[in-house]
């Protein structure tokens, strides 16, 4: 049987470790025990970075007693050195308010252990900060190196993460990992791991560099698990051990460029470099493109390379390069930079392009250095004496999508069909309009196959309808008669009419129809006056077969009241 | 009567004179161009297109002249005004292509299947649909009048339906980028974007003489526009010529 047992609350604040290294995260538990806690305090402290990471609940039975505790946690981060105090805290737990301890938390500056330490072999890993050389320039550009050591009892590593990477003066570009290699320490053998750094040296003065810190997570053989060493180094799955790094700080002194001898056309470029300048075609009409291509090769910063203006360009209209990057390492420091300026030329007169030069400044001997192409025979004819470049022809002949043109193709001489600017078709009401009338005529054709289709399958409504037409033309026809008076034809032709419309109505044949017919008709509940009409009608046409003479106003009058009979009857529903 | 006939023929003499004209001041251009004189020459050509008449061959020509020079965004946009009218026209897509590559920045990507569909132009996308919807409805309404007819026309109806069902898409699709995007063309040798519409708005980015950004969007006399993924900027409508399409 379970029994609860009513235990006093409790609410106590811990930390992981009281002493930590800038870079590193610590971990604040706040566990209250006994009860839920109605409000959980949120610790603030200047200078430390606490943001929850989690809630946990335990809940043990001992000896049948039910025991609940509640923990949250919170992940600290110090955003400086020096010693803190996490307060105390005060929280509702089971109706109780409940204060806890407060807890110190002393935060050191990162650094690299020392030297005799690294050289025993004793670290399990550590970081190393190498700069090239101790002497730059402002604005140059270089390589460092970060060395990751791992002694060799690491079985494997991840999760490496740089915490900080404080840099006075330099500005760090791109990284790239080098091939690693092993080197002995000590009685210890590490695999280094390195990793190159571009900086660029922002400001001259002295600066310095780190100290870089790091997280990395190593796994090192498990102490605990005994047995056959044998069998151990297969079946071992090892521990993890979170470990921080710190390299050195490294200072350096960095020199501003110098101002004697510096070229004219000098614009910032710093490294070691080579051109080559090109430029084609160079028998051209005035205005017509030339282009220049020059190729810088070599050594330094060449995303931040431009071309300097050129003195002696004067006469030629010049469009902004083109350029173009094929670096040939991962810090992006070496490769080639390709520019194309399109140059015109704007007088006749010209006959050479000048000369092109490129200035930079080498920081291995420290000093300026220009490279310059000589001046290339240019052939420019007036505009309009000299045909256009034989590429044009050839291009306006032969596919000119599938070459590389070195001009643009020549106008066109007819001007053609001068059009109005207008709106597009499908953007006019009328045209739009006008696509319906296909869809109108389509649904037209298709009502009208409906409607046949209905009255091909619809003997009755067929008969329906010729009697319907053969009555129209009849009673024409009785007018005539009446007009002509007529009386035997008039009479002859409104029996059969009678009988004609009375079969349709009753479908039956319209020459079984007599007088009699009147009682279906009553039976199928036609209204008396009709009934009497139609009597009255039968008899006037018996009457006829042997008192034919009638006169005009008296057929005219039964006109009428046939025409009359015959809309009811049309009208009436059987 | 005599008078609508009067009135009728000096319409059609003043559209002649008219006619005369532009082709007079489209000779006279071209000679200046050929003299070299290509500012002159592009003056000329830019004359007739106020009136308000275009044709492939003076925009083509506008395009070159511009060029020449040194007006690199004005001559991409002729030469894509020019695409529009005549878009099959390879003489065009060669100067529209070689000035394209002139441009400093990055170059204007069209995709497979807006060049494909840029092959017609939107007028003629629109008759092709037409057409094959008429024809369409008109298979229908055959089979509708003459029964017997309509086990010989269902492949040619099926056949035409999805013709006008594709060339329907295509005309969509034209129209879309038609009437609903826009380009900007920098025309100004060194344009800077701003942050906001405004002249003391901060800088954002700085674009060339002829580069063709899409329009996000207009607010009086300036555009926004993208320079990139997730760069954008306003740019006064001075800086720039606006096209219909992407």
């Amino acid at each position: 049987m379970m029994v609860l047992v009513a235990r006093a609350a409790s609410f106590t604040a811990s930390l992981d470790r009281d002493s930590i290294s800038l870079g590193e995260t610590a971990t604040l538990s706040l566990s209250f025990e006994g009860a839920q806690p109605k409000n959980v305090p949120t610790p603030g402290v200047p200078g430390l970075q606490i943001a929850n990471s989690g809630t946990s609940q335990n809940v043990s039975f001992i000896n049948g007693a039910m025991s609940s505790t509640v923990t949250v946690t919170y992940s600290v981060t110090p955003e400086r050195t020096g010693k803190f105090v996490i307060p105390a805290m005060t929280a509702d737990v089971n109706g109780q308010r409940i204060t806890s301890q407060p807890i110190e938390l002393t935060v050191l500056q990162a650094h690299a252990p020392p030297a005799a330490a690294l050289n025993s072999g004793s670290e399990i890993a550590f970081m190393k900060l190498i700069l090239p050389r101790r002497k730059v320039y402002s604005g140059e550009t270089l390589a460092a190196e970060l060395q990751i050591f791992l002694r060799d009892d690491v079985q494997n590593f991840g999760n490496f993460q740089m915490n900080s990477t404080p840099a006075d003066g330099f500005v760090i570009g791109k990284s790239a990992e080098g091939a690693r290699f092993r080197t002995q320490l000590g009685s210890r053998v590490y695999t280094v791991i390195p990793l190159s750094l571009a900086l660029t040296v922002t400001r001259a003065g002295d600066l310095s560099l780190g100290p870089f810190t790091a997280d990395i997570v190593v796994v090192l053989p498990s102490q605990n698990q005994g047995g056959d060493p044998f069998f151990a180094q297969f079946f071992n799955q090892g521990e993890q051990k979170q470990l921080t790094l710190a390299t050195e700080q490294v200072s350096t002194h960095s020199l501003p460029l110098p101002d004697q001898n510096v070229p004219a056309n000098f614009n910032g470029a710093i490294g070691d470099f080579t051109m080559t300048v090109t430029a084609g075609p160079t028998d051209v009409t005035v205005g017509d493109p030339v282009t220049v291509h020059v190729q810088i090769a070599g050594r330094g910063s060449l995303d931040s390379i431009k071309l300097p203006d050129q003195s002696g360009w004067n006469n030629f209209k010049i469009i902004p390069p083109t350029s173009k990057s094929d670096l040939s390492d991962a810090l992006g420091l070496e490769g080639t930079k390709t520019f194309d300026e399109i140059v015109m030329p704007e007088s006749a007169s010209i006959h050479a392009l000048p000369a092109f030069s490129f200035s930079f400044f080498n920081p291995d001997d420290g000093r300026y250095h220009t490279l310059t192409q000589p001046s290339e025979q240019l052939t420019v004819h007036a505009g309009g004496t000299a045909p256009m470049p034989t590429m044009i022809a050839a291009a306006k002949n032969s596919a000119p999508e599938n070459q590389t043109p070195q001009d643009i193709l020549p106008i066109k001489e007819n001007l053609g069909t001068l059009a109005q600017i207008s709106s597009p078709f499908v953007a006019r009401p009328v045209f739009l309009a006008v696509q319906t009338a296909p869809v109108l005529a389509f649904l037209a054709a298709l009502v009208w196959r409906k409607r046949t289709d209905s009255v091909a399958n619809n003997p009755r409504l067929r008969r329906r309808r010729a009697v319907a037409h053969l009555v129209q033309i009849g009673i024409g026809d009785l007018r005539t008669f009446a007009a002509e008076n007529n009386s035997e034809l008039f009479f002859t032709t409104l029996f059969r009419l009678l009988q004609e419309q009375l079969g349709e109505r009753l479908d039956c044949p319209a020459s079984s129809i007599t007088e009699a017919a009147t009682e279906d008709l009553a039976a199928r509940g036609a209204p008396e006056s009709l009934l009497n009409d139609l009597r009255e009608l039968f008899q006037l046409c018996n009457q006829a077969r042997y008192a034919p003479v009638r006169d005009p106003a008296e057929l005219n009058s039964a006109a009428a009241k046939f025409e009359k009979l015959i809309a009811e009857l049309q009208a009436l529903k059987i | 009567m005599k008078s609508f006939l009067s009135l009728l023929f000096a319409f059609l003499c003043a559209g002649k004179i008219l006619a005369a004209d532009f082709a007079s001041n489209f000779s006279a251009a071209n000679e200046l161009y050929a003299k070299g004189d290509f500012a002159a020459a592009a003056a000329g050509y830019d004359k007739i297109l106020q009136s308000g008449r275009v044709s492939p061959a003076l925009l083509f020509n506008y395009g070159n002249a511009e060029f020449k020079s040194g007006n690199l965004g004005k001559a991409i946009a002729a030469f894509r005004q020019a695409e529009l009218l005549a878009p099959r026209d390879s003489e065009i897509r060669a100067n529209l292509g070689f000035v394209r590559n002139q441009v400093q920045g990055p170059l204007l990507q069209e995709s497979r299947w807006r060049a494909a569909l840029g092959q017609l132009t939107l007028n003629q996308w629109t008759f092709l649909a037409a057409i094959a919807l008429w024809l369409t409805f008109l298979s229908l309404a055959a089979a509708q009048f003459r029964p017997a007819l309509a086990p010989k026309l269902r492949s040619a109806t099926v056949f035409l339906a999805v013709l006008a069902i594709l060339f329907g898409a295509a005309t969509g699709f034209q129209a879309v980028g038609h009437f609903s995007q826009q380009t900007a063309v920098v025309i100004s040798d060194n344009a800077t974007a701003r942050s906001g519409p405004f002249d003391d708005a901060q800088n954002v980015f700085a674009v060339h003489d002829g580069a063709e950004l899409p329009v996000l969007d207009q607010y009086g006399v300036w555009v926004q526009v993208a320079d990139g993924p997730g760069r954008t900027g306003w740019l006064s409508i001075r800086q720039v010529e606006l096209l219909s399409g992407a």
